[in-house]
Protein backbone atom coordinates (compact mmCIF):
# COMPACT_ATOMS: atom_id res chain seq x y z
CA UNK A 1 0.00 0.00 0.00
CA UNK A 2 2.82 2.39 0.92
CA UNK A 3 4.48 1.57 -2.35
CA UNK A 4 1.27 2.26 -4.24
CA UNK A 5 0.87 5.67 -2.62
CA UNK A 6 4.50 6.45 -3.45
CA UNK A 7 3.87 5.51 -7.09
CA UNK A 8 0.78 7.67 -7.21
CA UNK A 9 2.70 10.62 -5.78
CA UNK A 10 5.27 10.22 -8.56
CA UNK A 11 2.40 10.36 -11.05
CA UNK A 12 0.99 13.35 -9.24
CA UNK A 13 4.30 15.11 -9.71
CA UNK A 14 3.86 14.89 -13.49
CA UNK A 15 0.25 16.01 -13.32
CA UNK A 16 1.19 19.04 -11.23
CA UNK A 17 4.00 19.92 -13.62
CA UNK A 18 1.64 19.78 -16.60
CA UNK A 19 -0.84 21.88 -14.64
CA UNK A 20 1.56 24.67 -13.70
CA UNK A 21 3.45 24.78 -17.00
CA UNK A 22 0.14 25.03 -18.90
CA UNK A 23 -1.03 27.92 -16.73
CA UNK A 24 2.34 29.64 -16.82
CA UNK A 25 2.21 29.92 -20.60
CA UNK A 26 -1.48 29.89 -21.49
CA UNK A 27 -2.61 32.62 -19.06
CA UNK A 28 -0.40 35.30 -20.70
CA UNK A 29 -0.59 33.84 -24.22
CA UNK A 30 -4.38 33.92 -24.00
CA UNK A 31 -4.08 37.70 -23.82
CA UNK A 32 -2.15 37.81 -27.06
CA UNK A 33 -4.81 35.61 -28.68
CA UNK A 34 -7.62 37.81 -27.29
CA UNK A 35 -5.91 40.89 -28.71
CA UNK A 36 -5.64 39.12 -32.07
CA UNK A 37 -9.30 38.19 -31.94
CA UNK A 38 -10.18 41.87 -31.39
CA UNK A 39 -7.61 43.18 -33.89
CA UNK A 40 -8.54 45.92 -36.33
CA UNK A 41 -6.67 44.02 -39.04
CA UNK A 42 -9.21 41.63 -40.57
CA UNK A 43 -6.84 38.76 -41.57
CA UNK A 44 -5.37 38.69 -38.03
CA UNK A 45 -8.90 38.49 -36.66
CA UNK A 46 -9.89 35.69 -39.06
CA UNK A 47 -6.78 33.66 -38.39
CA UNK A 48 -7.17 33.98 -34.61
CA UNK A 49 -10.83 33.09 -34.85
CA UNK A 50 -10.03 29.97 -36.89
CA UNK A 51 -7.40 28.96 -34.35
CA UNK A 52 -9.86 29.37 -31.47
CA UNK A 53 -12.58 27.46 -33.33
CA UNK A 54 -10.25 24.53 -34.01
CA UNK A 55 -8.96 24.40 -30.45
CA UNK A 56 -12.44 24.52 -28.98
CA UNK A 57 -14.09 22.46 -31.68
CA UNK A 58 -11.92 19.34 -31.54
CA UNK A 59 -11.19 17.01 -28.62
CA UNK A 60 -8.10 17.78 -26.57
CA UNK A 61 -7.14 14.12 -26.70
CA UNK A 62 -7.02 14.35 -30.49
CA UNK A 63 -4.94 17.53 -30.31
CA UNK A 64 -2.47 15.74 -28.04
CA UNK A 65 -2.02 13.00 -30.61
CA UNK A 66 -1.73 15.55 -33.39
CA UNK A 67 0.99 17.58 -31.69
CA UNK A 68 2.94 14.46 -30.92
CA UNK A 69 2.67 12.70 -34.28
CA UNK A 70 2.37 15.59 -36.74
CA UNK A 71 6.06 16.60 -36.67
CA UNK A 72 7.00 13.03 -37.43
CA UNK A 73 4.70 12.70 -40.43
CA UNK A 74 5.39 16.18 -41.75
CA UNK A 75 9.11 16.66 -41.01
CA UNK A 76 10.17 13.09 -40.22
CA UNK A 77 11.41 14.39 -36.93
CA UNK A 78 9.99 14.10 -33.48
CA UNK A 79 10.46 15.85 -30.20
CA UNK A 80 10.14 15.02 -26.58
CA UNK A 81 6.74 13.62 -25.61
CA UNK A 82 6.44 15.89 -22.61
CA UNK A 83 7.08 18.92 -24.83
CA UNK A 84 4.28 17.83 -27.17
CA UNK A 85 1.96 17.50 -24.21
CA UNK A 86 2.73 21.00 -22.88
CA UNK A 87 2.44 22.50 -26.38
CA UNK A 88 -1.00 20.95 -26.89
CA UNK A 89 -2.28 22.02 -23.48
CA UNK A 90 -0.94 25.56 -23.81
CA UNK A 91 -2.44 26.07 -27.27
CA UNK A 92 -5.76 24.57 -26.21
CA UNK A 93 -6.09 26.49 -22.96
CA UNK A 94 -4.91 29.76 -24.50
CA UNK A 95 -7.92 29.59 -26.83
CA UNK A 96 -10.31 29.21 -23.89
CA UNK A 97 -8.61 31.91 -21.82
CA UNK A 98 -8.60 34.22 -24.85
CA UNK A 99 -12.38 34.01 -25.11
CA UNK A 100 -12.75 34.70 -21.39
CA UNK A 101 -10.42 37.72 -21.60
CA UNK A 102 -12.26 38.99 -24.65
CA UNK A 103 -15.63 38.80 -22.93
CA UNK A 104 -14.14 40.65 -19.94
CA UNK A 105 -12.54 43.38 -22.04
CA UNK A 106 -15.65 43.88 -24.14
CA UNK A 107 -17.90 44.15 -21.11
CA UNK A 108 -15.93 47.15 -19.84
CA UNK A 109 -17.94 50.35 -19.84
CA UNK A 110 -16.51 52.74 -22.43
CA UNK A 111 -16.97 55.52 -19.89
CA UNK A 112 -13.93 54.15 -18.05
CA UNK A 113 -11.78 54.71 -21.16
CA UNK A 114 -13.30 58.16 -21.70
CA UNK A 115 -12.79 59.29 -18.11
CA UNK A 116 -9.17 58.10 -18.33
CA UNK A 117 -8.62 59.94 -21.58
CA UNK A 118 -10.11 63.18 -20.28
CA UNK A 119 -7.91 62.99 -17.18
CA UNK A 120 -4.84 62.59 -19.39
CA UNK A 121 -3.84 58.98 -18.69
CA UNK A 122 -1.84 57.37 -21.46
CA UNK A 123 -3.33 54.33 -23.20
CA UNK A 124 -0.92 51.99 -21.43
CA UNK A 125 -1.62 53.54 -18.03
CA UNK A 126 -5.36 53.25 -18.65
CA UNK A 127 -5.02 49.60 -19.59
CA UNK A 128 -2.87 48.53 -16.66
CA UNK A 129 -4.35 50.67 -13.89
CA UNK A 130 -7.97 51.19 -14.86
CA UNK A 131 -9.09 48.42 -17.21
CA UNK A 132 -7.05 45.36 -16.26
CA UNK A 133 -7.84 45.36 -12.51
CA UNK A 134 -11.56 45.55 -13.26
CA UNK A 135 -11.42 42.91 -16.00
CA UNK A 136 -9.47 40.65 -13.65
CA UNK A 137 -12.26 40.78 -11.10
CA UNK A 138 -14.94 40.18 -13.72
CA UNK A 139 -13.33 37.14 -15.30
CA UNK A 140 -12.06 35.49 -12.14
CA UNK A 141 -14.99 33.02 -11.78
CA UNK A 142 -14.70 31.92 -15.42
CA UNK A 143 -10.94 31.52 -15.16
CA UNK A 144 -11.44 29.50 -11.96
CA UNK A 145 -13.78 27.21 -13.84
CA UNK A 146 -11.20 26.60 -16.58
CA UNK A 147 -8.45 25.94 -14.06
CA UNK A 148 -10.57 23.30 -12.32
CA UNK A 149 -11.14 21.65 -15.70
CA UNK A 150 -7.41 21.72 -16.38
CA UNK A 151 -6.69 19.72 -13.22
CA UNK A 152 -8.90 16.94 -14.57
CA UNK A 153 -7.68 17.35 -18.16
CA UNK A 154 -4.09 16.58 -17.15
CA UNK A 155 -5.22 12.95 -17.07
CA UNK A 156 -5.49 13.01 -20.87
CA UNK A 157 -1.69 13.16 -21.09
CA UNK A 158 -1.82 9.42 -20.36
CA UNK A 159 -2.75 8.99 -24.04
CA UNK A 160 0.84 9.79 -24.96
CA UNK A 161 2.18 7.49 -22.29
CA UNK A 162 3.16 10.20 -19.83
CA UNK A 163 3.32 8.61 -16.41
CA UNK A 164 1.03 11.09 -14.75
CA UNK A 165 -1.41 10.31 -11.97
CA UNK A 166 -4.14 8.66 -14.02
CA UNK A 167 -1.75 6.51 -16.04
CA UNK A 168 0.05 5.33 -12.91
CA UNK A 169 -3.26 4.52 -11.26
CA UNK A 170 -4.41 2.58 -14.30
CA UNK A 171 -1.22 0.52 -14.53
CA UNK A 172 -1.18 -0.23 -10.82
CA UNK A 173 -4.81 -1.17 -11.03
CA UNK A 174 -4.25 -3.83 -13.69
CA UNK A 175 -1.14 -5.09 -11.88
CA UNK A 176 -2.92 -5.67 -8.56
CA UNK A 177 -6.34 -6.59 -10.06
CA UNK A 178 -8.07 -3.90 -8.02
CA UNK A 179 -9.79 -0.58 -8.63
CA UNK A 180 -8.36 0.85 -5.41
CA UNK A 181 -5.52 2.78 -7.14
CA UNK A 182 -8.01 4.45 -9.49
CA UNK A 183 -10.22 5.35 -6.57
CA UNK A 184 -7.27 6.87 -4.70
CA UNK A 185 -6.33 8.85 -7.84
CA UNK A 186 -9.86 10.18 -7.86
CA UNK A 187 -9.41 11.38 -4.29
CA UNK A 188 -6.14 13.07 -5.33
CA UNK A 189 -7.87 14.96 -8.17
CA UNK A 190 -10.65 15.96 -5.83
CA UNK A 191 -8.24 17.32 -3.22
CA UNK A 192 -6.29 19.28 -5.86
CA UNK A 193 -9.45 20.87 -7.15
CA UNK A 194 -10.64 21.59 -3.65
CA UNK A 195 -7.43 23.58 -3.11
CA UNK A 196 -7.86 25.34 -6.48
CA UNK A 197 -11.47 26.25 -5.73
CA UNK A 198 -10.59 27.55 -2.26
CA UNK A 199 -7.76 29.60 -3.74
CA UNK A 200 -10.15 31.29 -6.19
CA UNK A 201 -12.67 31.82 -3.38
CA UNK A 202 -10.07 33.69 -1.36
CA UNK A 203 -8.99 35.87 -4.27
CA UNK A 204 -12.61 36.66 -5.11
CA UNK A 205 -13.29 37.63 -1.53
CA UNK A 206 -10.21 39.85 -1.48
CA UNK A 207 -11.66 41.76 -4.44
CA UNK A 208 -15.06 42.06 -2.84
CA UNK A 209 -14.39 45.55 -1.53
CA UNK A 210 -15.90 47.15 -4.64
CA UNK A 211 -18.66 46.51 -7.13
CA UNK B 1 -9.95 93.07 -23.37
CA UNK B 2 -11.51 89.99 -21.95
CA UNK B 3 -9.97 86.59 -22.48
CA UNK B 4 -11.79 84.35 -24.91
CA UNK B 5 -11.63 80.78 -23.55
CA UNK B 6 -13.55 79.08 -26.33
CA UNK B 7 -13.73 80.25 -29.90
CA UNK B 8 -15.55 77.79 -32.15
CA UNK B 9 -16.09 78.70 -35.79
CA UNK B 10 -18.15 76.70 -38.28
CA UNK B 11 -17.59 73.41 -36.47
CA UNK B 12 -19.01 70.43 -38.37
CA UNK B 13 -19.35 66.76 -37.61
CA UNK B 14 -20.98 63.83 -39.39
CA UNK B 15 -21.45 60.22 -38.43
CA UNK B 16 -21.64 58.46 -41.78
CA UNK B 17 -24.26 60.30 -43.78
CA UNK B 18 -25.81 61.96 -40.74
CA UNK B 19 -24.75 65.54 -40.14
CA UNK B 20 -24.78 65.85 -36.37
CA UNK B 21 -23.28 69.32 -36.19
CA UNK B 22 -23.73 71.87 -38.97
CA UNK B 23 -21.82 75.09 -38.78
CA UNK B 24 -21.54 75.66 -35.03
CA UNK B 25 -20.00 79.00 -34.02
CA UNK B 26 -19.81 80.56 -30.58
CA UNK B 27 -17.38 82.12 -28.13
CA UNK B 28 -17.10 82.02 -24.37
CA UNK B 29 -15.33 84.52 -22.13
CA UNK B 30 -13.20 83.67 -19.15
CA UNK B 31 -15.21 83.29 -15.96
CA UNK B 32 -18.50 82.86 -17.77
CA UNK B 33 -20.92 79.98 -17.53
CA UNK B 34 -22.58 78.79 -20.72
CA UNK B 35 -25.62 76.52 -20.64
CA UNK B 36 -26.40 74.45 -23.70
CA UNK B 37 -30.00 73.31 -23.95
CA UNK B 38 -31.92 71.43 -26.61
CA UNK B 39 -33.83 68.23 -27.28
CA UNK B 40 -32.03 64.90 -27.37
CA UNK B 41 -30.31 64.27 -30.66
CA UNK B 42 -29.76 67.99 -31.18
CA UNK B 43 -25.98 67.52 -31.20
CA UNK B 44 -25.20 69.15 -27.86
CA UNK B 45 -23.42 66.13 -26.44
CA UNK B 46 -21.41 65.69 -29.62
CA UNK B 47 -20.36 69.32 -29.42
CA UNK B 48 -19.20 68.79 -25.84
CA UNK B 49 -17.31 65.67 -26.89
CA UNK B 50 -15.50 67.64 -29.60
CA UNK B 51 -14.59 70.36 -27.09
CA UNK B 52 -13.15 67.70 -24.76
CA UNK B 53 -11.46 65.75 -27.56
CA UNK B 54 -13.51 62.59 -27.16
CA UNK B 55 -14.61 63.08 -30.77
CA UNK B 56 -12.88 64.75 -33.68
CA UNK B 57 -14.57 67.41 -35.77
CA UNK B 58 -14.76 67.16 -39.56
CA UNK B 59 -14.72 70.85 -40.32
CA UNK B 60 -14.29 74.31 -38.83
CA UNK B 61 -11.86 75.68 -36.28
CA UNK B 62 -11.61 75.69 -32.52
CA UNK B 63 -9.43 77.65 -30.11
CA UNK B 64 -9.38 76.73 -26.44
CA UNK B 65 -7.69 78.96 -23.85
CA UNK B 66 -6.43 81.09 -26.73
CA UNK B 67 -4.67 78.21 -28.46
CA UNK B 68 -5.83 76.33 -31.56
CA UNK B 69 -7.03 72.74 -31.25
CA UNK B 70 -7.91 72.45 -34.92
CA UNK B 71 -7.95 74.83 -37.85
CA UNK B 72 -10.09 75.10 -40.91
CA UNK B 73 -8.07 74.19 -44.01
CA UNK B 74 -10.16 74.12 -47.19
CA UNK B 75 -13.28 73.26 -45.23
CA UNK B 76 -11.62 70.44 -43.32
CA UNK B 77 -10.66 70.42 -39.65
CA UNK B 78 -6.91 69.94 -39.34
CA UNK B 79 -5.82 69.07 -35.83
CA UNK B 80 -2.69 70.28 -34.05
CA UNK B 81 0.13 67.89 -33.06
CA UNK B 82 -0.50 65.23 -30.43
CA UNK B 83 1.61 67.22 -27.98
CA UNK B 84 -0.49 70.36 -28.36
CA UNK B 85 -3.72 68.39 -28.21
CA UNK B 86 -2.56 66.86 -24.97
CA UNK B 87 -1.64 70.26 -23.56
CA UNK B 88 -5.18 71.47 -24.24
CA UNK B 89 -6.64 68.23 -22.93
CA UNK B 90 -5.02 69.01 -19.57
CA UNK B 91 -6.56 72.47 -19.52
CA UNK B 92 -10.07 71.09 -19.87
CA UNK B 93 -12.06 68.89 -17.51
CA UNK B 94 -15.24 66.93 -18.08
CA UNK B 95 -17.92 65.76 -15.69
CA UNK B 96 -19.98 62.92 -17.13
CA UNK B 97 -23.67 62.21 -16.86
CA UNK B 98 -23.04 58.80 -15.32
CA UNK B 99 -19.99 59.86 -13.31
CA UNK B 100 -17.53 57.28 -14.66
CA UNK B 101 -15.70 57.08 -11.37
CA UNK B 102 -13.11 54.32 -11.09
CA UNK B 103 -14.97 51.68 -9.04
CA UNK B 104 -11.83 49.88 -7.88
CA UNK B 105 -10.28 53.02 -6.37
CA UNK B 106 -11.32 54.68 -3.12
CA UNK B 107 -12.83 58.16 -3.34
CA UNK B 108 -9.48 59.65 -2.35
CA UNK B 109 -7.59 57.69 -4.98
CA UNK B 110 -10.13 58.61 -7.65
CA UNK B 111 -9.08 62.20 -7.03
CA UNK B 112 -5.33 61.65 -6.57
CA UNK B 113 -4.60 59.11 -9.33
CA UNK B 114 -4.43 61.52 -12.27
CA UNK B 115 -2.71 64.21 -10.22
CA UNK B 116 0.07 61.75 -9.51
CA UNK B 117 0.23 59.83 -12.80
CA UNK B 118 -0.32 62.75 -15.15
CA UNK B 119 0.73 65.92 -13.31
CA UNK B 120 3.46 64.06 -11.36
CA UNK B 121 2.46 65.61 -8.06
CA UNK B 122 3.79 64.04 -4.88
CA UNK B 123 1.53 61.78 -2.83
CA UNK B 124 1.23 64.39 -0.06
CA UNK B 125 0.49 67.21 -2.44
CA UNK B 126 -2.14 65.20 -4.34
CA UNK B 127 -3.79 64.02 -1.15
CA UNK B 128 -3.94 67.42 0.49
CA UNK B 129 -5.46 68.82 -2.70
CA UNK B 130 -7.99 65.98 -2.75
CA UNK B 131 -8.91 66.49 0.92
CA UNK B 132 -9.41 70.22 0.33
CA UNK B 133 -11.72 69.47 -2.59
CA UNK B 134 -13.63 66.86 -0.62
CA UNK B 135 -14.16 69.41 2.14
CA UNK B 136 -15.46 71.83 -0.43
CA UNK B 137 -17.83 69.14 -1.70
CA UNK B 138 -18.88 68.38 1.88
CA UNK B 139 -17.59 64.83 1.52
CA UNK B 140 -14.49 64.76 3.69
CA UNK B 141 -15.80 61.77 5.64
CA UNK B 142 -16.04 59.73 2.42
CA UNK B 143 -12.34 59.82 1.48
CA UNK B 144 -11.86 56.13 2.20
CA UNK B 145 -15.19 54.94 0.85
CA UNK B 146 -15.58 53.25 -2.52
CA UNK B 147 -17.84 54.69 -5.23
CA UNK B 148 -20.33 51.82 -4.81
CA UNK B 149 -20.98 53.03 -1.26
CA UNK B 150 -22.05 56.52 -2.36
CA UNK B 151 -25.35 57.99 -3.49
CA UNK B 152 -25.64 59.36 -7.02
CA UNK B 153 -25.29 62.92 -5.83
CA UNK B 154 -22.20 62.06 -3.81
CA UNK B 155 -20.69 60.23 -6.79
CA UNK B 156 -21.24 63.25 -8.98
CA UNK B 157 -19.62 65.55 -6.42
CA UNK B 158 -16.61 63.21 -6.26
CA UNK B 159 -16.38 63.30 -10.03
CA UNK B 160 -16.45 67.11 -9.94
CA UNK B 161 -13.66 67.01 -7.36
CA UNK B 162 -11.73 64.59 -9.57
CA UNK B 163 -11.98 67.01 -12.50
CA UNK B 164 -11.12 70.08 -10.38
CA UNK B 165 -8.04 68.38 -8.93
CA UNK B 166 -6.40 68.74 -12.34
CA UNK B 167 -6.81 72.55 -12.18
CA UNK B 168 -8.66 72.83 -15.49
CA UNK B 169 -9.16 76.26 -17.02
CA UNK B 170 -12.48 75.23 -18.53
CA UNK B 171 -14.81 72.69 -16.96
CA UNK B 172 -17.41 70.91 -19.06
CA UNK B 173 -20.51 69.14 -17.74
CA UNK B 174 -22.46 66.64 -19.81
CA UNK B 175 -25.96 66.56 -18.30
CA UNK B 176 -24.51 66.29 -14.78
CA UNK B 177 -27.85 65.76 -13.07
CA UNK B 178 -29.73 63.64 -15.62
CA UNK B 179 -28.88 60.38 -13.84
CA UNK B 180 -29.92 61.74 -10.44
CA UNK B 181 -33.10 61.76 -8.40
CA UNK B 182 -34.63 65.25 -8.05
CA UNK B 183 -33.55 65.67 -4.42
CA UNK B 184 -29.96 64.78 -5.33
CA UNK B 185 -29.98 67.11 -8.31
CA UNK B 186 -30.07 70.13 -6.01
CA UNK B 187 -26.89 69.24 -4.11
CA UNK B 188 -24.98 68.91 -7.38
CA UNK B 189 -26.38 72.12 -8.85
CA UNK B 190 -25.42 73.91 -5.65
CA UNK B 191 -21.81 72.85 -6.16
CA UNK B 192 -21.85 74.03 -9.78
CA UNK B 193 -23.34 77.37 -8.70
CA UNK B 194 -20.58 77.69 -6.11
CA UNK B 195 -17.99 77.21 -8.84
CA UNK B 196 -19.73 79.84 -10.96
CA UNK B 197 -19.40 82.31 -8.08
CA UNK B 198 -15.67 81.58 -8.02
CA UNK B 199 -15.60 82.55 -11.69
CA UNK B 200 -14.78 79.13 -13.03
CA UNK B 201 -15.27 79.03 -16.80
CA UNK B 202 -17.88 76.35 -17.43
CA UNK B 203 -19.99 74.86 -20.18
CA UNK B 204 -23.00 72.91 -18.96
CA UNK B 205 -25.18 70.75 -21.18
CA UNK B 206 -28.35 70.53 -19.16
CA UNK B 207 -32.05 69.82 -18.99
CA UNK B 208 -32.36 71.88 -15.79
CA UNK B 209 -34.04 74.97 -17.17
CA UNK B 210 -34.00 76.80 -13.84
CA UNK B 211 -30.28 76.32 -13.62
CA UNK B 212 -29.74 77.42 -17.23
CA UNK B 213 -31.84 80.51 -16.69
CA UNK B 214 -30.75 81.46 -13.20
CA UNK B 215 -27.10 80.46 -12.99
CA UNK B 216 -25.53 80.95 -16.38
CA UNK B 217 -24.20 84.05 -18.10
CA UNK B 218 -25.04 82.80 -21.55
CA UNK B 219 -27.35 80.20 -23.00
CA UNK B 220 -27.42 78.45 -26.27
CA UNK B 221 -30.30 76.47 -27.76
CA UNK B 222 -29.44 73.72 -30.22
CA UNK B 223 -31.72 71.72 -32.44
CA UNK B 224 -30.98 69.53 -35.43
CA UNK B 225 -27.24 70.19 -35.27
CA UNK B 226 -27.42 73.98 -35.41
CA UNK B 227 -27.49 76.77 -32.85
CA UNK B 228 -31.02 78.05 -33.17
CA UNK B 229 -30.73 80.85 -30.66
CA UNK B 230 -28.11 82.13 -28.26
CA UNK B 231 -27.67 84.98 -25.87
CA UNK B 232 -28.49 86.21 -22.41
CA UNK B 233 -30.39 83.43 -20.58
CA UNK B 234 -33.11 85.66 -19.15
CA UNK B 235 -33.75 87.06 -22.61
CA UNK B 236 -33.68 83.59 -24.16
CA UNK B 237 -36.15 82.11 -21.68
CA UNK B 238 -38.50 85.06 -21.31
CA UNK B 239 -38.56 86.25 -24.91
CA UNK B 240 -37.68 83.35 -27.17
CA UNK B 241 -37.55 84.63 -30.74
CA UNK B 242 -37.52 81.31 -32.51
CA UNK B 243 -40.59 79.13 -32.77
CA UNK B 244 -38.53 75.97 -32.17
CA UNK B 245 -37.19 77.31 -28.87
CA UNK B 246 -40.68 78.39 -27.81
CA UNK B 247 -42.01 74.90 -28.44
CA UNK B 248 -39.07 73.35 -26.63
CA UNK B 249 -39.57 75.55 -23.58
CA UNK B 250 -43.27 74.78 -23.55
CA UNK B 251 -42.56 71.09 -23.10
CA UNK B 252 -41.05 71.95 -19.70
CA UNK B 253 -44.03 73.98 -18.59
CA UNK B 254 -46.70 71.41 -19.35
Amino acid sequence: MGNLILQLFKGLNFSVRIFFLTLLFSLPFGFVVAKGRMSKIAPVRWFTDLYIQIMRGTPLILQLLFFYFAPFYIFHASYDRFFAVILAYVLNYSAYFAEIYRSGLQSMDKGQYEASQVLGFTKAYTFFHVILPQVFKKILPSVGNEVVTLVKDTSLASTLGIAELFRVAQTSSSRVFSTTPIFIAGVFYFIMNYVVAKFFDIVERKLDYYE
Amino acid sequence: MSDIMINAQNVMKSFGDTEVLKDISFTLEKGHVLSIIGPSGSGKSTLLRILTQLETADGGSLDLVGKPLFKNVNGKAVYESAEKRRELNLKTGLVFQNFNLFPHFSVLRNITEAQRAVLKRSKDEAESKAIDLLKKMNLEDKANSYPCELSGGQKQRVSIARALAMDPEILFFDEPTSALDPELTLEVLKVIRGLAEEKMTMVVVTHEMNFAKGSSDEALFMDGGVIVEKGNPTELFDNPKEERLRRFLNTFNS
